[in-house]
């Protein structure tokens, strides 16, 4: 069984322009791809900001509207699925959002927060529903009384495991977290990546991890994924990016991965030099003449890379 | 990280967290302006007073012509005079606070509601929706709605008080539908009305439970100023005689008498008293609705 | 820009129909026609000659047949008779327009001369004494309704102290063209113009004091203090510069105000304009004159939103829609 394949996904915004607001042109958000995530496994999104990886991870939860494409979860296409069908799979997607103060309803209760997706999906006495309630919130770490604070009460990390617990009480198969610690200092991003992991574990998530950081995505990952301008440039295990990147685009973002052991800063520089002298001379070769990628080409058979 | 659980061996007396919501930051900062708590006090006192008096007043005696005492000025027996009928000014006076403030607050609630509820779905759906419905809007607001708002009375068959209502609301909800729209687009770029999206809550109770509640100070406070600002515009409009109809007097309807020039400049206690009257409740609505505008602006709290 | 405009000026043609449409069904709605008035000259016409004259007429046309005809007159600048005046309603506005026109520019320049200097002190003086005054006059102003401020005007300064007259556009007595003739019509038109101008103040008042308020701790007031810019010329060069023009813009978006002010003051100062007009010819149902009425303030708010719109995008660039 696939678990989530994404085929030739396009997310396409209209320009509108000229005197009458035609549609002149499209800003090509995602522009054609294709992935596959395993049950069980972490697989990374990597890019600049406004590559689309955000937008591949709204549109396979729903937020967004693909342009084209199959998006098949359990080998359902969700993007042919009518509302009423689409809401099923509603608690076997569930998503991690980036900012943990706008994605908590300042007006709500932790209790009332956690339990809105039971209220929608489940039919629970309000004692069953504050215990599965307090169940997760122990679960994050943290205590069952909290559940009757309001968000403004918990700092940045403990929001972040809020709406972890409220993403959890359905019971979902497929994670999307969107740059889940971007927003949170860096003491307390270790602190909630490694905690994404004890619960990965405990309750069999896949996870679609979708990050700027590099070291982050490291950390994380059983494989990656690299886009650029709405396209894939290269995909593979974490090995096969980190220790053998092919294209000259994931050469950079690794050559810029800052390295804390002063010993290796002469290498580290060399390596810079070196990429950025590559990047110069063969240009051509990676990039074709509207600075866009070139198709995936598959290397090995963990590695593939956009190459002419 | 599990050190942090602090076992409780029970829920039920757990303490209840303080809650910061919209209704007790708006009273905090009410207290803190003197300005406002007296407006309150003084405004709670007269919508008592008013409410209260007019259960005992005999409303035949008061429309009773007594051509006896036609246009006596204040006495004993009528505090602030008579009419040009020998009615008691004082009766009219409470009679008509409590009209145009009851029908002050039936337009403001009913015109509230249409411009809420146009606002707040063109401004959540975007898109169509919301283009279809802004040039509506649009359109009513190049309307020159005082001409209008007196055709539609001039030609409504069947004039009472219900089309009074009805046609000063048509015309006075579309700034808080701007309004209300404008704060909805911002709202729903923030990751919790997604969040309620992904979860599975279908719109309306995202609106309704979600969206709503964090507009509520703004609507609250919007409510208020409109209500000062309906309860001007019926006054006015019953001054010209296009306001209430006869059987229901209004604060307007003994200004108006001041449209005579004689009774303008010799018997003020027919018209100065509704003036003041209408001046003080504006003022106080007015007071009120400026302290609650603070409070739902954090920036400009006194505390 | 000129797309803008353009565009700006396309989204109005529907509006204008739609209100076009608006107005007639209003003015068919209304009890009587045009020969309510002829039938009240000539009592003895029978039903039939009264239906050969509608036909005649064209009053029997399906209804759009007559609202093309009614457009075409209204292109064409006639918008049939007053009844009661017994006159075209063309003429009878003339003279009335000019009155209203008179008193809106009154209202208009003295509520700038009051608001620009009131709003300026508040802003840059933020939390002084003159600042409290400021705002609180603000909240009274804003609160009073026009309708009641104008009557205590009227009875403070017209009656009671008798400084102004209490009626009217012009002493009947003088001479038209005269230099005392002039004096009569300021002195009738004082009064009228500062109930408007001082309730009309806030908007303006409210907007100069937030937008000094916001400007002046911006980092290009900051730089130019820096830079040794003198105090008086920080603010005339560079808050109050940028802080001015949407005002102006704003005029566009009084016109609208002004009309409704208009029949208020019109009709408590005895002023003939056509606020004053529009309320008599309703309460005599004189209908082609308040729907000519009805129709020309439209059009005046229609235009003055489209100036106002064209005038901020000139200014501020980023509200021009693309």
């Amino acid at each position: 069984m696939v678990f989530l394949k994404i085929n030739n996904l396009k997310v396409y915004y209209p320009i509108r322009g000229g005197f009458f607001r035609r549609v002149v042109d499209h800003v090509k958000a995602v522009d054609d791809i294709s992935f596959e995530l395993k049950q069980g496994e972490t697989y990374g999104l990597v890019g600049e900001s406004g590559c689309g990886k955000t937008t591949t991870g709204r549109s396979i939860i729903g937020l967004t509207k693909s342009t084209a494409g199959e998006i098949i979860f359990e080998d359902k296409d969700l993007t042919k699925l009518s509302r009423k069908d689409y809401h099923n799979y509603r608690r076997d997607i569930q998503m991690i959002f980036q900012d943990p103060y706008s994605s908590l309803n300042p007006r709500k209760r932790v209790l009332d927060i956690v339990a809105e997706p039971l209220r929608n999906f489940e039919k629970l006495t309000i004692a069953e529903e504050r215990q599965k309630v307090q169940f997760y919130i122990e679960k994050v770490g943290l205590s069952p009384e909290d559940v009757y604070k309001y968000p403004h009460e918990f700092s940045g990390g403990q929001r972040q495991r809020i709406g972890i617990a409220r993403a959890l009480t359905l019971n979902p198969k497929l994670i999307i977290a969107d740059e889940p610690v971007s927003a949170l200092d860096v003491s307390v991003q270790a602190q909630v990546l490694n905690f994404m992991q004890d619960i990965q574990k405990e309750f069999n998530l896949t996870y679609l991890f979708i990050s700027h950081d590099l070291g982050i995505i490291q950390h994380m990952c059983d494989r990656i994924g690299i886009m650029y301008r709405g396209q894939f440039v290269e995909e593979g295990a974490a090995e096969d990016i980190y220790t053998n990147p092919q294209h000259i685009y994931t050469k950079r973002l690794i050559s810029a991965i800052p390295d804390i052991n002063p010993k290796n800063r002469d290498k580290q520089v060399e390596f810079r030099k070196k990429v950025n002298e590559e990047y110069k001379n063969s240009y051509d070769k990676y990039f074709n003449a509207e600075g866009k990628v070139y198709k995936l080409k598959q290397i090995s058979n963990t590695h593939s890379v956009a190459l002419p | 990280m599990k050190a942090e659980i602090v076992q409780t061996n029970n829920n039920f007396n757990i303490k209840k967290s303080k809650s910061s919501g919209a209704f007790s930051v708006m009273w905090r900062e009410i207290l803190k302006d003197k300005l406002a708590l007296a407006s309150l006090f003084i405004l709670g006192l007269l919508l008592i007073t008013v409410y209260g008096a007019t259960l005992f007043i005999n409303q035949d005696k008061l429309v009773t012509v007594d051509l006896l005492s036609i246009y006596s000025p204040p006495s004993a027996d009528h505090l602030l005079g008579t009419d040009y009928g020998g009615r008691d000014i004082l009766g009219q006076l409470l009679i008509g606070a409590k009209n145009s403030f009851t029908i002050g607050f039936f337009i403001t609630l009913i015109a509230g509601i249409i411009g809420l509820t146009v606002g707040i779905t063109a401004g959540y759906f975007g898109g169509k929706v919301d283009n279809f419905m802004m040039r509506i809007v649009d359109f009513v607001m190049i309307l020159p709605s005082l001409m209008l708002i007196i055709v539609f009375v001039t030609i409504a068959p069947k004039y009472n008080v219900y089309t009074f209502i009805f046609i000063m609301s048509i015309f006075l909800w579309t700034g808080k539908a701007r309004l209300i729209r404008s704060k909805t687009l911002a709202e729903r770029e923030l990751d919790y009305v997604n969040a309620s999206k992904t979860l599975g809550t279908p719109d309306w109770k995202i609106i309704i439970r979600e969206v709503l509640p964090n507009l509520s100070s703004i609507i609250i406070v919007n409510l208020t100023l409109n209500l000062a600002g309906n309860i001007g515009i019926e006054s006015g409009l019953t001054y010209l005689g296009f306001g209430l109809p006869e059987t229901t007097p209004s604060l307007g309807t003994l200004v108006s008498y001041a449209t005579n020039p004689d009774i303008l400049q010799n018997k003020w206690w027919i018209w100065l008293p509704a003036s003041f009257l209408i001046l003080v409740m504006m003022l106080c609505i007015n007071f009120i609705g400026q302290a609650l505008r603070r409070a739902a602006d954090a920036r400009q709290r006194l505390g | 820009m000129l797309k803008f405009i353009l565009r700006r000026i396309l989204i109005m043609i529907p509006q204008l129909i739609i209100l076009s449409v608006l107005i007639f069904a209003l003015a068919k709605a209304m009890p009587g026609d045009a020969l309510t008035g002829q039938l009240a000259s000539s009592p003895k016409m029978d039903a039939q000659t009264l239906h050969e004259l509608k036909q005649k007429l064209g009053m029997l046309d399906p209804p759009y047949v007559q609202y093309f005809r009614w457009l075409k007159g209204l292109l064409h600048g006639d918008m049939g008779m007053s009844i009661i005046h017994q006159t075209p309603v063309t003429q009878l506005l003339a003279g009335r327009m000019e009155n209203t026109i008179l008193l809106s520019a009154a209202v208009l320049i003295l509520s700038y001369l009051i608001a620009i200097p009131l709003g300026i002190v508040s802003g840059r003086w933020t939390d002084s004494w003159a600042d409290k005054m400021v705002v609180g006059y603000n909240y009274i102003t804003f609160a009073t309704p026009l309708f009641i401020f104008a009557l205590l005007m009227l009875f403070i300064f017209g009656f009671v102290l008798g400084w102004f007259p209490t009626s009217g556009s012009v002493d009947i007595r003088v001479e038209n063209g005269t230099f005392s003739y002039f004096m009569s019509k300021v002195n009738h038109l004082i009064l009228p113009a500062f109930s408007g101008a001082i309730i009309s103040t806030t908007v303006t008042i409210q907007y100069l004091r937030t937008e000094i308020i916001d400007t002046k701790i911006k980092d290009f007031v900051k730089t130019a203090r820096a830079k040794g810019v003198s105090e008086s010329n920080v603010y005339t060069r560079h808050i109050l510069r940028n802080s001015f023009l949407p005002i102006a813009a704003f005029l566009g978006y009084d016109i609208v105000s002004l009309i409704g002010g208009s029949v208020f003051l019109e009709s408590i100062y005895g002023y003939p304009g056509i606020g004053q007009l529009f309320i008599t010819s309703i309460a005599q149902r004189d209908f082609s004159v308040v729907t000519a009425l009805v129709m020309i303030s439209g059009l005046a708010t229609l235009v003055g939103t489209l100036l106002s719109d064209i005038i901020l995008s000139a200014v501020d660039p980023r509200i021009r829609i693309e």
